[in-house]
């Protein structure tokens, strides 16, 4: 792959008076621009482990003529703001501020991608858009906020079950910290406050309830098996029923968001850039 | 059993490449794989969960749970029948 573009690389959102500012990596696109491309991270660990796969995505869509924006949202990464002031609605602000940005640079067709959490909160700002974007790329996106919260909730659990391996005790549930978050306490997980109001606004999504129609929605999921696992499969169906244009695509290879050393997924960004190829085609 | 698909799992979800194939039923996970931290118990539920279709409750899992191989595949087909 060529050198990175020039006007290609980091810059900042200003988010408006008190908003601070968001963090932003540029890819510029590479000869004729076809279209512009926002790409909504997920969170916490997982943002850290899956940058270089969202970069390496990024530079190969910038290569077919795509401008691409990554951006951290508010409380994560290198932007402003404590992640225990984030909330869902800021987020969504964030991914309007970037599609502004990238209108304004480009004046192109919007693409949305997202990744996990991220997944979620591109289809929750895809269906507040006016028009429905070009398109819509979920990279393994979350079925529903109640399972993401369960997972991060479990971290501390975990934590209390390794202990437990050497010392009999532990034994604090994903069900007793939701008790406390429910009875407003801010909980300190792996090093981030999750505040009862960003909790309780995740914990009330379902992917099932997020349709979005009106344009293609191509989901990427990486499973060690040939098709999507029996709950992703349920809500494809259920967005199929309610008239989505829905790929999807199993591949299989690291889930490289989750695992211990920074993954690589080549066949992830193949199926990537295929979409786009595909999507590109049907325009033409 | 489910040895197989687990030990696959395990693997990838841990990043174990080539030592994936050595793990055998008695192989102890959890205090023995410095791969399997907090954060690799809940990738592992999670990848579990999500390949197989079940849902786990926090108080059916524990340090057991993890012990070996063996006790997680166990697990795994004890949540499926």
């Amino acid at each position: 792959m060529n050198a990175a573009p020039a006007m290609s690389g980091p810059l900042f959102l200003d988010a408006g008076t008190g908003h601070g500012q968001r963090f932003c990596l540029y890819h510029a696109p590479v000869a004729v621009c076809r279209g512009a491309v926002l790409y909504l991270p997920p969170f916490g660990e997982e943002m850290n482990k899956s940058r270089r796969m969202a970069a390496m995505q990024a530079r190969a869509l910038a290569q077919r003529g795509y401008g691409v924006l990554q951006i951290d949202l508010y409380g994560c990464g290198d932007s402003s703001g404590e992640f225990a002031d984030a909330r869902w609605d800021t987020w969504l602000a964030d991914a309007a501020l970037g599609a502004a940005w990238l209108q304004a640079q480009l004046d192109q067709p919007l693409t949305l991608w997202g990744l996990r959490l991220g997944a979620l909160l591109a289809i929750d700002f895809a269906r507040r858009l006016p028009a429905p974007p070009q398109a819509l790329l979920l990279w393994q996106p979350l079925l529903s906020g109640s399972q993401w919260l369960i997972q991060f909730l479990r971290l501390k659990m975990a934590a209390g079950m390794l202990d437990a391996a050497e010392a009999d005790g532990g034994g604090t549930t994903t069900g007793m910290l939701r008790a406390r978050l429910q009875a407003g306490e801010t909980l300190e997980i792996a090093g981030y406050a999750l505040a009862p109001a960003l909790a309780a606004a995740i914990e009330n999504l379902d992917a099932a309830a997020l349709v979005l129609t009106g344009c293609p929605v191509h989901w990427i999921e990486v499973a060690a098996r040939d098709d999507l696992p029996p709950a992703a499969a349920a809500v494809a169906r259920s967005w199929r029923a309610n008239g989505v244009a829905l790929a999807v695509t199993v591949v299989s290879g690291p889930p490289f968001w989750a695992t211990q050393d920074i993954g690589e997924n080549p066949a992830v960004l193949r199926a990537g850039g295929a979409m786009f190829d595909a999507v590109a085609e049907a325009l033409s | 059993m489910y040895l197989e698909e687990v030990r696959k799992i395990v693997g990838e979800v841990l990043g174990l490449g080539t030592r994936t194939a050595a793990l055998q039923e008695d192989s102890a996970l959890l205090g023995s794989l410095p791969e399997l931290d907090s954060m690799g118990v809940v990738q592992l539920i999670t990848a579990l969960e999500s390949h197989f279709g079940l849902t786990v409750n926090d108080d059916e899992i524990g340090a057991d749970t993890f012990a070996t191989l063996g006790t997680l595949a166990r697990f795994v087909e004890r949540k499926l029948t």
